[in-house]
């Protein structure tokens, strides 16, 4: 369990995240919605260590991630696709997937041995191996910097706007690339700007608006939450057997 | 034709040195974008040190940067720990001014211990030459060429054969790209300045024998380096490599067939016309990403 707990962050001008407790379950699919500059993105900053936390903790199973930085939380297996280009555009696919394993750089049959299931489970790697990284169109960066992350098979995968700028092609690619990890037994921690393809890609929904947790609810009911419709889906939910939001998304106290 | 052969060997063996002289810039500027006006000064700090050493023990100046170039290193470690690193993540343009600053210390304290006059180290092979088909080579520019491909060359195989050189690389072209892979930027980044100050120890010394110099000489060495680095593409080592032997053949061509004078106007002269064609340098790469952005 990853466990999130009254954490502030921000950039200088002021906290980004109010006081910030979330639970994300081992082996599920989480999703954060909510709208521009309620702190989704920092969440995932956060949890990886590219951004320290003024107060508060962030747990994984037991061990303190706030105070290890990027080295150490990617040692705890917890590894991050940022939103922005994260690959290295001059370097090929290969030395950008083989830097993924930079960690288990010592291990050279290991590190082998994870760049050929890695190079098996995503096709791209092999055929391109010797392109470089800048040539490739959004969708294939966005499976190439899968593709690296999957080199210390991480227990946890951050994921932030992972359907941003692609076309609907890519975007089933990776949809699929990210449920066969998390059936493979990772925990996916994602954050979408498209709602309806987040939660119904996630297994369990977050609402997040100022910074702190508005709702949590298993995704599917979140979907059909009529007040998460109307404000990110564009209207009414399609479900009217759908429970209300009272009884079923639940609202988080003092929030 | 013998001429033209002569002219085109020479500039190739200038060319080597330029490029082992510009190639820490690029590599410091590429990994941290720091644009270290300080470069030259240091070159020629090490070229001092070098005269000296030779002046008082007859030691060969070239082979002098054995001994110079690990010293450089750990001078160009303590620099960027203690000064540079407090610039981390501000425009190149404020390094400009720190570097600039330092250089200006350099120069003071040059002038102040060594004195304001030309200095030229000169061993015993500085006026002979290798005839090789009717070709002179001067052994000064041979042996300093030799040792700039040498460094070069190890250069070239810890940045592309190394996890270290990956780890430079990959700094170079996304910090936080780095940092999610695990790759540790700050201690990347004193490792990149200290490799590239770690070139002036060897680009110092043969500096010392084949020109001579003066504390103030650095500002005629930084322009020469900051054009070819320009010409070449701002990070890019091959840039280096290939705007440095331009430089080497227009100053030797132009000198062999017009006149001495117009040789370093030549080379501006070719920074300007191809900036006009490619604003990136010649090796400075666009991506179908850079387009897209």
């Amino acid at each position: 369990m990853l466990t999130i707990s009254g954490v502030f962050a921000g950039y200088g001008g002021g906290d980004v995240l109010q006081g910030l407790d979330l639970e994300v379950p081992t082996g599920a699919i989480t999703c954060i919605v909510g709208p521009n500059g309620a702190g989704k993105s920092t969440v995932l900053r956060v949890v990886s260590g590219l951004l320290k936390p003024r107060l508060g903790t962030i747990d994984l199973d037991g061990t303190r991630l706030d105070q290890l930085g990027t080295a150490g939380v990617l040692g705890k297996g917890v590894a991050q696709v940022p939103q922005s280009q994260a690959l290295f555009p001059q370097m090929s696919i290969r030395e950008n997937v083989l830097l993924g394993g930079y960690t288990l750089r010592r291990d050279k049959q290991l590190l082998a041995k994870r760049y050929d299931r890695v190079a098996e489970l995503i096709p791209i790697v092999a055929e391109r191996s010797h392109d470089k990284a800048g040539n490739l169109s959004g969708g294939q960066r966005r499976m190439v910097e899968i593709a690296r992350c999957l080199m210390v098979e991480p227990s946890v995968l951050l994921l932030d706007e992972p359907s941003l700028g692609l076309d609907p092609m890519s975007l089933t690619g990776v949809s699929q690339l990210v449920k066969d990890a998390n059936a493979g037994g990772t925990t996916v921690l994602l954050v979408e700007q498209n709602v309806r393809l987040g939660l119904s890609m996630a297994t369990h929904g977050v609402v997040l608006e100022g910074g702190r947790v508005r709702l949590e609810a298993p995704a599917a009911e979140l979907m059909a939450n009529p007040e998460v419709a109307e404000l990110y889906l564009g209207g009414a939910s399609h479900d009217s057997k759908a429970p209300r939001p009272a009884e079923s998304a639940h609202p988080v106290p003092g929030r | 034709m013998t001429q033209l052969v002569q002219a085109l060997v020479l500039g190739l063996l200038i060319g080597g040195v330029y490029a082992l002289m510009a190639s820490g810039l690029t590599l410091i500027f590429g990994v941290m974008n720091i644009i270290n006006v300080a470069h030259g000064a240091l070159l020629i700090l090490v070229a001092f040190i070098t005269w000296k050493i030779w002046s008082l023990s007859g030691i060969d100046p070239i082979l002098l940067s054995v001994v110079m170039t690990p010293l450089m290193f750990g001078f160009g470690w303590l620099l960027y720990k203690g000064v540079l690193s407090r610039i981390s993540g501000s425009s190149p343009g404020m390094s400009v001014l720190l570097t600039f600053g330092i250089a200006i210390t350099i120069e003071g304290v040059l002038n102040v211990t060594a004195g304001n006059r030309f200095r030229s180290a000169t061993p015993s092979y500085f006026s002979q030459s290798f005839r090789v088909l009717g070709i002179s080579l001067p052994k000064a520019q041979v042996f300093g060429c030799l040792a700039a491909v040498l460094v070069l060359g190890l250069l070239f195989v810890v940045l592309s054969k190394t996890w270290t050189g990956r780890a430079i690389r990959a700094t170079a072209q996304n910090a936080s790209g780095a940092a999610l892979v695990g790759i540790q930027s700050a201690g990347v980044a004193a490792l990149a300045f200290a490799i590239g100050t770690a070139t002036t120890g060897v680009g110092g010394s043969i500096l010392s024998v084949l020109y001579p110099f003066f504390p103030a000489s650095h500002y005629d060495w930084i322009s020469r380096l900051l054009g070819i680095i320009v010409l070449g593409g701002m990070g890019s080592l091959a840039g280096a490599l290939v705007g440095a032997l331009i430089l080497g053949l227009a100053e030797t061509l132009t000198a062999t067939y017009v006149s001495l004078q117009w040789s370093t106007l030549i080379f501006y002269a070719v920074i300007m016309l191809v900036l006009l064609f490619r604003p990136q340098g010649l090796f400075g790469s666009r991506l179908r990403q850079d387009v897209m952005a």
